[in-house]
């Protein structure tokens, strides 16, 4: 299982595209960020994730 | 808030999913957990209220227990934001290669492409100079800038 990340909104996947963004995905990635509550957290307001799920920090 | 939990080294993201599930499951008011890469053994949890070890959500394999005390917000900054590899390295810069077909050689940085973080090399020990392309993560800095 690889798992891959959207190169602009830097959730993380299995898939070769994004099904948010419809765009190519990366197996380069790295940090881990899990965000639960989208609405009351200042991490995710602060990269501007608006869904909960797993994201990366960095994508390449 | 942000409170760190200590792991076992190398089961951060476990961890973190596991733990991800039983908020979830038991509604307790965790907001978001976070992995850096850089730091090795432990996961930072934002919460509004603080982390009972007590409470059977927290009870997750490979943790090792809480840290005492609340870590500033500003602290974590840097862990979101990563810098490029490529920032502290520069044109004319003498860096190792520490992976790749090329291990160990020593090189000169000739071009940087930013974007990519792609770095030209030209290996200093090499008879013929030939530039050759790696990614950033694939060097070490010995030195910022050749005389």
């Amino acid at each position: 299982m690889v798992t891959k990340a959207c190169t602009k909104c830097h959730r993380i996947m299995e898939e070769d595209r994004c099904a948010v963004c419809n765009i190519p995905t990366s197996k380069n990635w790295s940090g881990f960020l899990i965000v639960v509550d989208p609405e009351n957290s200042n991490i995710a307001k602060d990269l501007h994730i608006t869904l909960p799920g797993e994201y990366a920090l960095r994508v390449r | 808030m942000i409170y760190a939990i200590r792991t076992l080294v190398g089961q951060e993201k476990n961890v973190a999913r596991l733990l991800a599930r039983n908020v979830k499951t038991s509604g307790i008011e965790v907001r978001s957990i976070l992995v850096p890469e850089t730091l090795k053994g432990y996961i930072l949890v934002e919460s509004d209220t603080k982390i009972d070890m007590q409470n059977p959500a927290f009870k997750v394999p490979h943790m090792k227990g809480a840290i005492e005390g609340e870590i500033p917000y500003d602290e974590i900054q840097t862990f979101l934001n990563p810098e490029p590899i490529t920032a502290s390295i520069k044109k004319g810069s003498i860096v190792e290669l520490v992976s790749g077909p090329f291990k160990g050689e020593k090189a000169k940085v000739i071009r940087i492409d930013e974007s990519k973080e792609d770095v030209v090399l030209e290996l200093i020990e090499a008879a013929v100079p030939i530039p050759v392309t790696v990614k950033g993560d694939q060097i070490r800095l010995i030195q910022k800038e050749a005389d």
